[in-house]
């Protein structure tokens, strides 16, 4: 009987990985550097200098958006901290002149977070792009773009705990890896990949589901709050419940003693984002929310402020156990509150988890590819996967160059920029995914890691000729955030260089052996 | 204090390993372990791995202390998998890293 389980265990781990594997694959890598968000943001606007914010920037926030958006329903700014020097806003727009406008009639600005003036950068989404994609896809409506991460996650939950149950020797092939053995090798990778970094893949894994248990499991919160959803969230997050607008003209209280005040109550913590709700009306309402950096719990301590009085209306964070895990388990996923240290190390096991899925994937192609040499023919399911397996895996990556080097190159007046940088983006991808239909085999694998290796290489260069923010130039300016990511970004290309070298000189062990089909070595690195 | 934190979760792992037969012959040609040696392996590796939760805790608290662990036993734990079959003898030296880090922390 035990037998018997593991078995279904085993084929319970196969098919859950593999039908979503290369959705998987893309969520990992892209939410891996969603990790550097801002950083990838500030690279992508070569004309921001490194701003040292000042302590004044809440004032020069508030400022700006009574002169931005005076009429607006509601203002939301993120204020800079030690890795975001720009003040960002967005607030919804009273006339939408453009209602099919993604975005859904909201308008956004980055300031400059001395002067309160919008920075002129180039148009791009920057690292909001790639942290955008690991959750909603795109081309998709946000519905069905989070449905399908949603249930893609689910899948990745059941591969994870079958996979455990699978994995006979957990403990005695912890540190086991055997390089050239075929089959055996990419195991022993994925064990190791797996294994290893276990409890962040268990942790990515489930607090991705836990942020989006509103929609994957709504059924005990419309038991407990039926027909009243506006209610279970002002419990959770501490929302206080909007103010329906009095229509009557009150200019907003100052925000230097509301910040006094935080302080006070968070002993000595500062807030990261203000909302501000029917701004210039008596019913306005002013919202701190503590710092992310400041604490794992996102479960966010805000506090609430009249707007036009600057009176406590209400405080949050002493949340319930319940509401406090969430926020734990949400602050978990995100890592906003790691510093550079840490950072690397949530790195680290973002790609430890790419490279789990990816040999899940490619370990899945070799199996069957042998076992359809041993059967004398070779199905289309088997050259589907392998062929899905070059565009997703070894696509992916070209595709993060492609989206860098058309921030480089689209010209800075394109109407659209930001849209047509995600569309270099999608149209690398495509072409990676029918690049294997003309060169099988290895041979895509090793075109697709080594083109990927140029463009990352490359893109240094192309800075020096695009953009007056290059290495040398970024160094004398002490912008030490640029030299960092410019040689990451050469780093990158290093790392698919290696990969391709290696690909390209692996024999596989099955070739390597005689007597066996003579395109057994043809189609996996 | 992480990079201590990291030295002392590696040498535990590398003490651990050293007391399964397979990475043992890896690193030091024999695939016999003394009795004693194995035990003192063991037990070392488990005591090396508790103690480098010490440092990440001491320097961010437990809450975050026990995340930044977590990560550092990943951290620790993969250049050993690969060292151990590609270069089982930078393996073993890197095995001495609390030392020149535990240095390094109180300086």
């Amino acid at each position: 009987m035990k037998d018997g389980f593991r078995q279904s265990m085993a084929w319970l781990h196969t098919w859950t990985g593999l039908l979503v594997g290369w959705i998987l694959f893309a969520v990992f890598l892209t939410g891996t550097a969603a990790y550097l968000r801002p950083e990838i943001s500030h690279w992508m606007r070569p004309e921001l200098a490194a701003a040292r914010p000042g302590p004044q920037n809440a004032e020069v926030a508030m400022a700006a958006m009574q002169r931005l958006a005076p009429r607006s329903t509601s203002w939301f700014i993120t204020l800079p901290d030690t890795r975001e020097s720009a003040i960002r806003v967005f607030w919804r727009d009273p006339a939408p002149r453009d209602p099919a406008a993604r975005g859904r009639g909201f308008r956004s600005a980055v300031l400059h977070p001395d002067s309160g003036e919008a920075v002129a950068a180039r148009e791009t989404q920057g690292g909001e792009f790639f942290y955008r994609f690991h959750f909603e896809l795109h081309y998709l409506s946000v519905f069905w773009g989070r449905w399908i991460i949603v249930v893609c996650t689910m899948f990745m939950l059941m591969a994870i705990i079958s996979g455990i149950i699978t994995h006979r020797r957990i403990f005695a092939d912890f540190f086991t890896f055997r390089p050239a053995k075929g089959q055996r090798s990419w195991l022993d990778g994925h064990n190791v990949a797996a294994v290893l970094a276990l409890p962040y893949h268990l942790m990515i894994t489930y607090s991705g589901l836990v942020i989006f248990m509103a929609m994957a499991m709504p059924w005990g919160i419309e038991r407990a709050y039926p027909n009243d959803r506006q209610g279970f969230n002002t419990e959770l997050f501490g929302n206080a419940a909007p103010r329906p607008r009095a229509s009557q003209p009150v200019p907003l209280a100052p925000i230097a003693p509301m910040l006094e005040e935080a302080a006070r109550r968070w002993q000595g913590g500062s807030p990261g984002r203000i909302a501000v709700n029917n701004p210039g009306d008596a019913s306005a309402t002013v919202q701190l929310t503590r710092a992310g950096h400041e604490r794992i719990s996102t479960s966010a301590q805000s506090l609430t402020f009249d707007g036009a009085t600057g009176a406590v209306i209400a405080q949050s964070g002493e949340a319930g156990p319940a509401a406090q895990l969430h926020g734990v388990l949400y602050g978990l996923h995100l890592a906003r509150f790691a510093g550079p240290a840490l950072r690397a190390l949530f790195l680290l096991a973002g790609l430890a988890g790419t490279v789990m899925v990816a040999t899940g994937c490619v370990l899945w192609a070799v199996k069957q590819r042998q076992q359809a040499v041993k059967a004398g023919r070779v199905g289309f399911g088997t050259r589907l996967v392998e062929h899905l397996n070059v565009a997703a895996i070894a696509g992916l990556p070209l595709a993060m160059a492609g989206y860098f080097w058309a921030n480089r190159l689209l010209p800075l007046d394109l109407p659209q920029r930001a849209a047509w940088e995600v569309h270099a983006f999608f149209a690398v991808w495509a072409l990676c995914l029918l690049h294997p239909l003309f060169r099988r085999g290895r041979r895509a694998w090793v075109e697709q890691f080594a083109v990927g290796a140029v463009a990352f290489a490359l893109l240094p260069l192309l800075n020096f000729f695009a953009t007056d923010a290059h290495l040398v130039a970024s160094a004398q300016a002490g912008d030490w955030l640029r030299v960092g990511f410019d040689l990451g970004l050469l780093g990158c290309g290093a790392l698919l260089g290696a990969i391709a070298v290696k690909v390209a000189r692996h024999a596989p062990a099955a070739a390597r052996r005689p007597a066996r089909g003579p395109r057994a070595a043809e189609a996996t690195p | 204090m992480t990079l201590l934190g990291l030295a002392l979760a590696y040498a535990g792992f590398l003490a651990l390993s050293l007391a399964m037969e397979r990475h043992h012959e890896q690193v030091l040609a024999h695939r016999r372990i003394p009795a004693r040696r194995r035990q003192l392996l063991f037990w070392g590796g488990w005591l090396l791995l508790a103690a480098s939760m010490l440092p990440p805790v001491a320097a961010f608290g437990w809450g975050l202390g026990l995340v930044a662990w977590t990560g550092l036993l990943t951290a620790a734990a993969m250049p050993l998998a690969l060292l151990l079959c590609y270069a089982p003898r930078v393996a073993l030296f890197l095995g001495a890293a609390p030392l020149p880090a535990g240095l390094l922390a109180l300086l």
